[in-house]
């Protein structure tokens, strides 16, 4: 089955926990066909992650074992995601432990080998621990403000009314504007002496700064929420839709009101819709570059000195290659922590024992 | 997933870049030609050079005539490739100078030059070479102050030059009972102070600007005697640096000479303010400006002059200062290592930097020219006499590959500085224990060079 896919790179042992994480979320996120999971979990950890294929079979609950399956089938599929996910992780992992920079980058390969120290420098440097605690808790802070937000919205355009398809479209204007035309205008808006701070001055806010100093932070997370909610309300509403219409009929003549009906018929469904969002939306906070960027320009002001810009400034200012890809890999891990919890939840990884345990009941 | 992916996709390139890289360095470079008259024919060279977004349609034109002129000199045709910013421009030259292929030609910004030579990237120039694009005499010898190292380690050919100068309103400056501009920071900001009123201010700065603030910090240093680079040196946390620091945001917060507003503006904003007739001096614009300020209100009303040269606090240039009248700037051109056409490019290069030739590019786009003829046949020409006299006074930064970190490291001052100046303060405190950590920053960028 693996035979073009894993040949062709060394695979680093560090590489497994990020892999084994990714993977499946890929497919989550992005629908990529499950087969890649499979073929991923498969070349790398023969243990962890194939598990969700033989959960589904043994539901099924015939045919084909284990040992049968024509895995050979997901070669053409194998080989791209190596080609496109494993060997370049790879490559950047070995970066990350090369002293890259702008002198040595032009031979690359006879870079300076320097373990793990771009690792440790870039963890001892204050700057990565400051530049995660802003990343982290600014795109909490956009998760949760933007959950009610789209889930309301969702739930105001689920009947039918007149221009209903109007408002729905209008919805989905912020989130389908480039990141780069958000943060222009949000920067023309926001700057001394714009139309935000005149606004504000009308209702009584403090004429201040806005794309530099602490109230920098409040502006990205004001203008990531702008940006992201419909995120939340697309999934909201299409969770909404796969609620069956009898639902609503049997609670309507049960004499459930609104609220019993939003609390016991409709919330109860909608638990997989916005926790997926949730966890996308958390992701797409975290790795947020081009509105930072454009928002307030590098160098960043420290109040929003998120992780992605640091990369880029150390590795594309700075020409720190080796560094900004050790900052990367740990983003990375950053990144499978909420990922991890969330596999958890939504059971997308039940190990093979559990499942076997299942149909065993 | 977008760090991931970027990660990958920045990884993937480099991977396939550096596959390719090895397919070339097998190929080798096919040797200079013997004959003298080169032949072209069915050859194409690739230059890549930034988007001129005041002229584009001239540019496309300029773009035009050059490969009809090249294609009859030499038969062979040139492409143009533009770049939007700096960033598209390093990642092109990153891509391409791993993959080994590429533009043949690119115009460098003069303080990228150090650190694309650093890379050991692009043609260092032979005596042989330097004849192929005319000879070092046809330059005027300030623009090759950024060529490289030393006389023998050149690669930047000048191109163009746009040397900073300061604009001033005319009629304000009359008004006050000024009669010409101050040559020293102290004078400047005594008579901002006395062009402060009715809603106009002295200067206009653009203090939130990716460059400006450093190209300031950078020249009053220099006129101090810092040089800011001391051979592997930094010298950020000198008492002549928080002099300067102090001297450019205090024009805000204590002289209260600039609009409060300019924090957030980049020199575009603060073009505009000037073009508003809301300032009386516009420091730190180079001769592009004329095309906006012709077009605003202050059209036919101002004037151009040098920008101080006397370090703040003094009343004459201190033991060792350099009187700095700018940066040098400007764009020079290079010729990539891998490419396959040396010759050719230079003889392209031979042909944009012709006095002809320069003379029409300076009447297309305003850049003044790097030609020693072309120059001196401009200096008669009084609206640009500051301009051209600027460019004679221009001093190189320091050429050093590490110079982009410590421009950053002292960019990065001000950039944090903006709250406490939004506030209408300079607080010594912070800023001292901001250019220490600008210090430190650039030593460690220093002590790599190699």
């Amino acid at each position: 089955m693996t035979t073009g896919a894993g040949g062709n790179t060394p695979v680093p042992v560090s590489r497994r926990p990020e892999t084994a994480a990714a993977e499946p979320v890929g497919a989550a996120q992005g629908k990529r066909s499950t087969a890649g999971d499979a073929v991923a979990g498969g070349l790398t950890t023969p243990a962890a992650v194939p598990e969700a294929q033989p959960a589904r079979k043994s539901k099924r609950g015939r045919g084909v074992t284990r040992r049968q399956r024509p895995l050979w089938m997901l070669a053409p599929g194998g080989t791209l995601m190596t080609i496109v996910i494993v060997v370049p992780l790879a490559v950047a992992l070995y970066i990350s432990l090369l002293d890259l920079d702008q002198y040595t980058f032009r031979e690359w390969t006879s870079a300076p080998f320097k373990g793990f120290a771009n690792y440790l420098e870039a963890v001892r440097s204050a700057d990565l621990v400051h530049s995660i605690v802003i990343s982290v808790s600014y795109a909490l802070l956009v998760t949760v403000i933007t959950l009610p937000i789209g889930v309301a919205a969702a739930l105001a355009t689920q009947n039918a009314f007149a221009g209903r398809g109007l408002v729905r479209s209008v919805f989905l204007v912020p989130y389908v504007l480039p990141a780069f035309v958000t943060g222009t205008v949000w920067h023309i808006i926001l700057q001394p002496g714009g139309v935000g701070n005149l606004l504000l001055g009308h209702l009584g806010v403090p004429n201040g700064l806005w794309l530099n100093g602490p109230r920098s932070f409040w502006a990205l997370v004001i203008v990531q929420t702008w940006a992201s909610w419909p995120l939340i309300y697309l999934l909201t509403l299409a969770g909404l839709q796969s609620i069956d219409v009898t639902m609503h009929e049997a609670a309507a003549l049960d004499g459930a009101g609104w609220w019993a009906k939003l609390r016991y018929v409709i919330l109860p469904h909608l638990g997989g819709p916005i926790s997926l969002g949730l966890l996308i939306s958390f992701l797409h906070n975290v790795n947020n570059f081009t509105l930072p960027y454009v928002l307030f320009g590098v160098p960043s002001p420290h109040d929003v000195e998120v992780l992605p810009v640091l990369t880029y400034v150390e590795s594309f200012q700075n020409f720190r290659f080796g560094l900004a890809a050790a900052m990367a890999v740990w983003s990375l891990a950053l990144i499978a922590i909420p990922l991890a919890v969330y596999l958890r939840v939504v059971r997308l990884d039940v190990g093979s024992d559990e499942s076997q345990r299942r149909a065993r009941r | 997933m977008d760090a991931k992916r970027r990660l990958m996709c920045m990884a993937g390139t480099i991977l396939l870049a550096a596959s390719l890289a090895a397919c070339h360095s097998g190929s080798g470079t096919p040797s200079a030609g013997a004959s003298t008259k080169l032949d072209g024919t069915g050859k194409t060279l690739d230059v890549f050079m930034g988007a001129n977004t005041i002229y584009p349609t001239q540019q496309k034109q300029w773009f035009n005539d050059v490969a009809a002129k090249f294609k009859a000199e030499t038969g062979a045709n040139v492409t143009f490739e533009t770049f939007a910013s700096a960033n598209d421009e390093l990642t092109k030259i990153q891509t391409s100078v791993l993959s080994g292929q590429g533009p043949d030609i690119y115009l460098l910004g003069t303080t990228f030059t150090p650190t694309a030579y650093a890379t050991g990237a692009f043609l260092q120039l032979s005596a042989d070479d330097w004849k192929k694009v005319g000879g070092r005499d046809r330059f005027l010898p300030a623009t090759l102050g950024i060529s490289g190292p030393d006389n023998d380690h050149q690669v930047g050919i000048p191109f163009a030059s746009r040397p900073f100068v300061m604009a001033y309103n005319k009629d304000l400056l009359a008004a006050a009972g000024i009669d010409k501009p101050a040559t020293t920071w102290d004078g400047l900001r005594d008579q901002a102070k006395k062009l402060t009123a009715n809603g106009v201010y002295g200067l206009a700065i653009g203090y939130a600007d990716g460059f400006d603030p450093w190209k300031f910090v950078w020249a009053m240093d220099v006129q101090a005697g810092n040089p800011v680079v001391d051979g592997k040196k930094a010298r950020i946390d000198d008492p002549t640096s928080l002099t300067a620091y102090k001297t450019y945001l205090g024009w805000l917060a204590n002289d209260k000479v600039v609009d409060p507003a300019a924090v957030g503006w980049k020199n575009a904003q603060a073009i505009a303010a000037f073009g508003a007739g809301k300032a009386a001096f516009l420091p730190m614009v180079s001769g592009s400006s004329k095309v906006t300020l012709d077009k605003s209100a202050v059209a036919g009303k101002y004037a151009y002059a040098l920008m101080p040269t006397i370090p703040p606090g003094a009343t004459s240039l201190p033991k060792g200062g350099v009187a700095a009248a700018s940066i040098l700037s400007g764009d020079n051109i290079v010729v990539a290592k891998y490419s396959k056409n040396k010759d050719l490019a230079l003889a392209l290069i031979n042909m944009v930097t012709t006095a002809d030739s320069q003379d029409a590019y300076y009447k297309t786009f305003g850049d003044l020219p790097t030609n020693a003829d072309e120059a001196k046949k401009l200096q008669s020409d009084p609206a640009l006499a500051a301009i051209v006299d600027s460019a004679g006074k221009s001093k190189g930064t320091p050429f050093n590959g590490a110079w982009s970190q410590v421009q950053l490291a002292l960019l990065n001052v001000v950039v944090q500085s903006i709250p406490d100046l939004s506030a209408g303060k300079v607080d010594e405190g912070k800023l001292k224990n901001l250019l220490s950590q600008a210090q430190s920053t650039a030593q460690s960028a220093l002590d790599k060079t190699q």
